[in-house]
């Protein structure tokens, strides 16, 4: 058995392995990021072969010159959007995930709210923005409102649809130990739920960033909506671009949030599991 | 040694008016203390209702269900219960799964850590007891679901075709580890089943359910000598036994 085992290779170092790990996720990924780089190529060599007026269309490379020049504002605007966004957005949760278990376990409300709120589903809800503008004016509050109305239904609905949802063998196996419903409730009931609220989430998560965005389009005087829509006014889409591209980072980085929450929370789900 | 089970004049329907759907009854059926008695019968014919019905999860239409002469008002809580798709919850290991039963109970779960132990141990899974049940296997999965079942000590058993999703080699292990258990504990169990075969092996007497609305055709005290292995199984009563029973169900016009 010495033998054998001397013969073997040492185990390698955590930082070793490590280092092996990303390697293999950059070689993994490599159509990826070839595609990526290609396509910010093709746009740059674009412009210049077709001679595309930088004030319809910039090169990515003088976006990068001209919104680094802008850096401190354009992160001023990422934080005073981002603040709205992940207001409302845990707004939405804190009273959406209730008001889905009350619709779940109450039929009067799933008789009369229920409907209501499935018929609502179907607003545009960013079409209130106007309104909530008109009747609260420029300052946070009216943002954070449209954020919670775009983020409050999906989160709601795939609540009411999670918590009323449990297997007939899992309830009736719960009620043969006689526990009653708060015990059930945190033992069985609201783990079994939290995949189907983390859908909710997710795609919650897609609107927030959405309805920041068009609620400053529509009045504001700070934010990367009003940014973006003072830049195509003055006839700077490179700006407007660079908006555009903090825009998508706040938006990975509440998904990425929201991802992250979801292993930590729901490491059993099929969704999260290796191999 | 477990209760006694009085079952009078049992009946479901279920719906009302014209679509209303008679399931089950009436039936009247003891199942004395310490037997284990398996319900028999094609699918639909509702013996699944009947032991819903039994464990007080489930309305009966007409008639009453008595526990040692205790009339079963609401879900009995002395009982141990299993389903054909197991209740494990996949956020917990194999012995929190166990444990969820005592928890759910108020109880302790380290009080019982021993016979949690001992438990797992008996159904073969040592070691198993910090994976997940996606981890595990089907067979091993309806184990782990027996000791989820069997962990507060119950003295009555429902099974409701806890085997039916299992492959042949594995319902027979797990035959002989249920069988083992009743011998040493005697529990009155309730075995739900559409297996012949499985009927005779397991159980002291077989009531065999009629197709639907299902009623206790016939009821057939099976006398073989324990343990049932597999040399009672290829013996000429047990072959005898299990013709008699397709004779019925051949007369019922299911098989």
């Amino acid at each position: 058995m010495t033998m054998v085992s001397s013969s073997m290779p040492p185990e390698p170092g955590p930082i070793i392995r490590a280092v092996t790990a990303a390697a293999l996720a950059v070689w993994r990924s490599w159509p990826f990021l070839a595609f990526f780089i290609g396509f910010f190529l093709a746009w740059e060599y674009a412009v210049i072969l077709f001679k595309v007026p930088g004030y319809i269309l910039p090169t990515p490379s003088e976006i990068v010159r001209r919104g680094w020049a802008d850096i401190p504002r354009l992160i001023d605007y990422t934080l005073v959007t981002g603040m709205e966004s992940v207001l409302g957005y845990l707004l939405a949760i804190a009273v959406g995930v209730p008001v889905g278990v009350a619709i779940a376990f109450w039929e009067p409300l799933r008789r009369t709210v229920y409907p209501f709120f499935v018929s609502l589903e179907m607003v545009p809800k960013i079409a209130f923005a106007p309104l909530f503008i008109a009747w609260l004016g420029f300052g946070l509050l009216p943002k954070v409102i449209i954020v919670v109305l775009v983020c409050f239904f999906p989160v709601a609905l795939n609540s009411i649809h999670a918590f009323g949802s449990l297997s007939d063998e899992l309830t009736r196996f719960c009620r043969s130990t006689g526990a009653g419903r708060l015990r059930t409730f945190w033992k069985v009931r609201l783990p079994a739920a939290l995949p189907q609220c983390f859908v909710g989430f997710k795609y919650a998560a897609l609107n927030a960033t959405v309805g920041a965005t068009i609620a400053e389009f529509m009045g504001s005087d700070q934010g990367l909506g009003f940014y973006i829509n003072i830049a195509t006014g003055n006839m700077r889409p490179d700006l407007a671009f660079a908006g555009i591209f903090f825009l998508t980072l706040l938006g990975l980085a509440l998904f990425g949030c929201i991802t992250l929450a979801e292993k930590l929370l729901i490491p059993w789900h099929i969704t999260q599991r290796r191999h | 040694m477990g209760a006694t089970i009085e079952i009078r004049s049992l009946a479901k329907t279920f719906g009302v008016g014209t679509g209303a759907v008679h399931a089950f009854g009436p039936v009247d059926l003891t199942i004395h203390s310490g037997s284990f008695v398996s319900l028999l019968g094609p699918s639909g014919c509702g013996k699944s209702t009947l032991m819903l019905m039994i464990a007080g999860l489930l309305e009966a239409s007409e008639g009453e269900v008595f526990f040692d002469e205790e009339k079963v008002a609401a879900p009995r809580t002395d009982i141990g219960i299993m389903f054909q798709d197991n209740t494990l919850v996949p956020w917990r290991t194999v012995e929190g799964n166990v444990a969820l039963q005592l928890e759910l109970r108020g109880l302790d779960p380290r009080a019982y850590a021993a016979r949690i132990r001992d438990l797992l141990r008996s159904v073969r899974l040592e070691g198993f007891g910090g994976r997940h049940p996606y981890e595990l296997s089907g067979g091993m999965q309806q184990r782990a679901a027996f000791c989820q079942a069997l962990v507060h000590e119950p003295d009555t058993l429902l099974f409701d075709e806890p085997l039916g999703k299992l492959d042949a080699m594995t319902r027979e292990s797990i035959r002989t580890d249920l069988q083992t258990l009743w011998m040493k504990q005697r529990p009155t169990v309730v075995f739900v089943t559409h297996s012949i075969e499985e009927a005779v092996q397991l159980s002291s007497t077989v009531c065999v359910v009629t197709p639907r609305p299902g009623r206790i055709g016939r009821t057939i005290d099976i006398d073989l000598p324990w343990p049932r292995d597999l040399e009672v199984k290829a013996s000429p009563a047990f072959t005898h036994y299990v013709r008699e029973i397709q004779g019925i169900f051949h007369d019922y016009g299911v098989l």
